[in-house]
């Protein structure tokens, strides 16, 4: 019954210690030949916090990014996740840890369909391999029940229902966002990061979205690292906001405080208004 | 048609002894009768249809019901429902209906202001709203509200925030804190539940304002099984037969057949999943029987022909084949002749091959029976249907008679009529023509309206307000609301409702009102169908922006002038149209021009449009218009334009 709808299991079975997400980033630097994008970065995520990286194109966001996921190996510094040294750790070792992240330009397989696309994800969560499966055994089918229905509650929650048998393809670019952040969240990710996931949304995508990631964080308390421009919806729902410039940290604090900071408010405008 | 083959009829001592029961005993005794065993209900949620036994419905009814008691509901109190069809509103609905309440569904589609005078006209003690929207127009109004105690929403989705306000509870809540009052008080149920009385008020549902304030028909426990009787013995319907529930539950449609006939025959109620995937979720069913309006098997009509005409060359020629068979099988029907042999060979095969599959591509491979209700439809589309051996038929009734009471039988399908009165009702015409109805479904009356009722129901008689009369085989056939029945200058009579019917026929007219009393001669406002006329125009490479564009445009102009004079051709002289207008927006029910139920709300529209007549019975050819547009969210938007006034 709709009465009962909006929990999906994947947060209501699971344990907190097994949710617990802390991130650490120390000293990192990371150089393509003459180009330095990230200078000395410290930042710390704790757990069930929203934090946004803000900064002007350039600024080395998407980079530090793609260091905590994995894709850059960083010439210097460390990446601590839940204590445990991530640095050197290739990308899907790292969704094996429990880091899930949604791409800026949506990477799904157009010509699968959503559920398909999404089913990839658990891939992670499979405990059957090739053997049993080519036999399609019975706790194989179970298997595959159990994830079906993880799935739909996904489904269920980011209200895709009319769309899970189509393609990818197929769908507005406002929708594709949506399913990547399905497949995201099918991963059971503690970690979720998200590169610019309001990018190209209309004005009811967006709030759509917002309302998505604000019940992520705050009834599920799911820990997410945010890469966004839309100030609007940064100073809204972070709790903490981090401002690059040139791959060097320039600012950290509450919206508010980061709002006012006037190195912030040169960073983006050059003068010394406020940035709304 | 013979999709599911075998009907399980409820039996005779059930059905004879219906009457004596109110709608919740009944669902007692149907949970003790078919219990877990037979399906009540199926929600199609998380992608698989979830199914809710007898014994279940029975049970979350129950919960509903002491969880109001629970609350502070008193025997005799209203309860409003803000609800969309779902399993939560039968047992909502039933479930206060069992402790003594009277029920009154709203529509979820109304703005806040609206459903604020509904409530405090009924002062309802307690609200169900389906979800945070419904919640948000209420609160909006909470200090208007003052007779209402508590809000119990459905969907929790984005209700967290609201946790806080002690007015709200949600669904789930509400069946704790029933399940705690009957482990409490295990007696206090079944007391309640039997002091209910047939004849007791179960329902109230708003009529359709065509003319002033909506008014709030009274609808008895009794009259519900006396129709749900006439449904069980007359039609092909039995027990885990199937009915899809689309139509808004503030409709006397499903609650005809959600608390009446699926309740006493002991059908399935079966809920789409989302909007959006109700048509999906239609096909997955394919329900045994169907009451809709003449618009939905239009379009339906209109979209199978659209997709034949992007199918493959076979698969045309075949469909095409099969179409003029099955369309001579069906004159000859209704003419009443001989088929020959070959050509029933010939139709056996077109249905095998064609008709049959191409039923169960849209969900209608399963129904013994269809019907079409509301306004007359199309005799086109009557006979695809039935070309494509779908039985559907015309049928007639409204909220005050407890739904429908008029139907065509099988075997006397035609065009126009409304065909013959179910068992146990009386017809009467009047000398103006007026149908008068009496029968045990007929309403109680209305509400708190002692004049509106006198005057509508005379010594248990009826006065339906619309104007009819027989045709040669009995059948009935309606001319349209007695009082829409306008003089021409000349003194000649005219139905608008009869000629506007026939413009919407054209696929590309959505509506049509037809102006014409005490002038020389008849003229109408028309609106396109967006969507027909869009299609249309994509395939001539026109371009168009919005609505207005649109319904501007010199080729659209010249299409429905077309369409028009086609309907003239069979219209008598006086009432042929000589000018139109093609409107520059819908009308619509939140800018009051239509009733909630989509009807024209003549006299207000007559108001606003007052320019745009006089001008077409002048000289001049085109009008400037600066509208007014209210949106859903209630700002008011300006449209300017001109509007050409187009002579047929």
């Amino acid at each position: 019954m709709k009465a009962f709808r909006g929990e999906p299991s994947i947060f209501t079975s699971a344990r907190p210690e097994d949710r617990r997400a802390e991130l650490e980033v120390k000293d990192l630097t990371l150089k393509f030949g003459g180009i330095t994008a990230l200078t000395k970065i410290e930042l710390k995520v704790r757990n069930g916090e929203l934090v946004s990286v803000i900064g002007p194109n350039g600024a080395g966001k998407t980079s530090l990014l793609n260091c905590i996921t994995g894709y850059y190996k960083p010439q210097e510094g460390q990446i601590l996740f839940n204590g445990q040294d991530v640095t050197r750790l290739s990308t899907h070792h790292l969704t094996r840890l429990g880091i899930g992240r949604t791409y800026q330009n949506i990477e799904l397989f157009p010509g699968m369909t959503v559920l398909s696309n999404m089913l990839l994800a658990r891939h992670v969560h499979c405990g059957y391999h090739v053997g049993r499966a080519s036999l399609f055994l019975k706790s194989v089918q179970q298997e595959e029940i159990r994830h079906r229905k993880v799935l739909e509650e996904l489904i269920d929650f980011l209200e895709m229902q009319s769309i899970r048998k189509q393609l990818v393809g197929s769908l507005p670019y406002g929708m594709r966002k949506r399913v990547e952040l399905g497949r995201a969240l099918a991963l059971e990710p503690k970690l979720l990061v998200l590169d610019e996931p309001f990018a190209g949304m209309t004005l009811e995508e967006k709030e759509d979205m917002v309302r998505f990631l604000v019940e992520l964080n705050e009834a599920w308390n799911q820990t997410m690292v945010l890469v966004e421009h839309d100030m609007s919806i940064v100073m809204s729902i972070s709790k903490r906001v981090v401002v690059f410039d040139f791959g060097v940290k320039i600012a950290e604090g509450s919206p508010d405080f980061v709002q006012n900071h006037p190195q912030v408010v040169k960073a983006y405008l050059g003068d010394t208004s406020k940035i709304e | 048609m013979n999709g599911k083959s075998k009907i399980e009829r409820i039996d005779q001592e059930t059905l004879s002894s219906l009457g004596q029961f109110t709608l919740p005993q009944i669902l007692l005794r149907q949970s003790e009768r078919l219990g877990s065993d037979r399906v009540a209900m199926r929600e199609k949620a998380y992608g698989i249809w979830q199914t809710y036994h007898w014994k279940d419905y029975f049970r979350y009814a129950k919960l509903v019901g002491m969880g109001l008691i629970s609350l502070g509901l008193k025997r005799g109190e209203n309860v409003a429902l803000i609800v969309d069809n779902g399993p939560e509103w039968l047992f909502a609905e039933l479930g206060a209906q069992s402790v003594g309440a009277l029920v009154v569904p709203l529509f979820t589609s109304a703005v806040a202001k609206e459903l604020v005078e509904g409530i405090n006209r009924i002062e309802a003690a307690y609200v169900f709203a389906q979800d945070q929207e419904q919640v948000d127009k209420l609160l909006a109004f909470k200090g208007d509200l003052s007779h209402t105690r508590r809000v119990i929403y459905t969907d929790p989705t984005g209700m967290r925030t609201y946790e806080d306000d002690p007015w709200l509870i949600s669904f789930s809540q509400l069946l704790d804190l029933g399940e705690e009052l009957d482990r409490e008080q295990p007696e206090l149920y079944n007391k309640e539940l039997w002091e209910g009385k047939p004849d007791d008020v179960a329902l109230m549902l708003m009529t359709s304002g065509t003319t002033g304030f909506p008014k709030l028909v009274m609808l008895s426990h009794a009259n519900f099984t006396d129709m749900a009787s006439k449904w069980l013995q007359t039609a092909p319907i039995g027990i885990e037969d199937d009915w899809i529930s689309i139509t808004p539950t503030a409709w006397i449609v499903d609650q005809m057949w959600g608390i009446g006939v699926t309740l006493c025959g002991g059908m399935v109620m079966n809920f789409p999943e989302t909007f959006e995937t109700a048509v999906e979720d239609f096909r997955e069913i394919g329900p045994t029987v169907i009451v809709s309006s003449s618009r939905f098997w239009e379009d339906l009509a209109s979209k199978i022909r659209v997709k034949i005409n992007d199918a493959g060359f076979l698969k045309r020629r075949l469909y095409e084949m099969s179409q003029r068979i099955g369309r001579q099988v069906v004159d000859l029907e209704s003419e009443k002749k001989e088929i020959p042999r070959t050509l029933r060979l010939l139709q056996w095969l077109g249905i095998r091959i064609v008709s049959r599959p191409l039923m169960d591509r849209v969900g209608c491979l399963n129904f013994r029976a269809a019907y079409t209700g509301g306004h007359p439809i199309s005799p086109d589309v009557i006979r695809f249907f039935r070309a494509n051996s779908l039985n559907l038929k015309q049928c007639y009734g409204l909220t005050e008679t407890c739904g429908i009471f008029q139907v065509q039988p099988d075997e006397e399908v035609k065009p126009e009529t409304v065909g013959k009165p179910l068992p146990g009702t009386e017809i009467q015409i009047t000398e103006d023509q007026e149908v008068l109805v009496r029968s045990k479904s007929v309403f109680v009356g209305y509400y708190q309206n002692p004049e509106a009722t006198a005057e509508a129901l005379k010594d248990g008689w009826f006065h339906t307000g619309d104007a009819a009369y027989y045709d040669d085989d009995g059948h009935l056939l309606i001319i349209g609301r007695k009082q829409d029945i306008m003089r021409t200058r000349e003194g000649e009579a005219f139905s608008p409702d009869f000629i506007e019917t026939r413009l919407k026929f054209s696929p590309y007219i959505k509506e049509a009102v037809i102006w014409g009393e005490g002038q020389e001669y008849l003229t109408a406002f028309i609106n396109i169908d967006f969507g027909n006329v869009g299609n249309w125009a994509e395939d001539r490479k026109i371009p168009y922006t919005t609505y207005t564009d649109l319904s501007q445009q010199p080729a659209v102009e010249e299409l429905i002038r077309g369409e028009v004079a086609e309907v003239n051709t069979q219209l008598p002289d006086p009432m042929k149209l000589v000018r139109i207008i093609l409107l520059y927006k819908l009308l619509d029910a939140d800018d009051e021009e239509l009733t909630r139920t989509g009807k024209v709300r003549r006299k207000f529209v007559f108001e606003q449009y007052k320019t745009l007549i006089d001008a077409m019975y002048s000289d001049k050819t085109e009008v400037p218009v600066k509208g007014q547009v209210r949106y859903r969210d209630g700002t008011v938007g300006t449209i300017e334009t001109t509007v050409k006034i187009l002579t047929v």
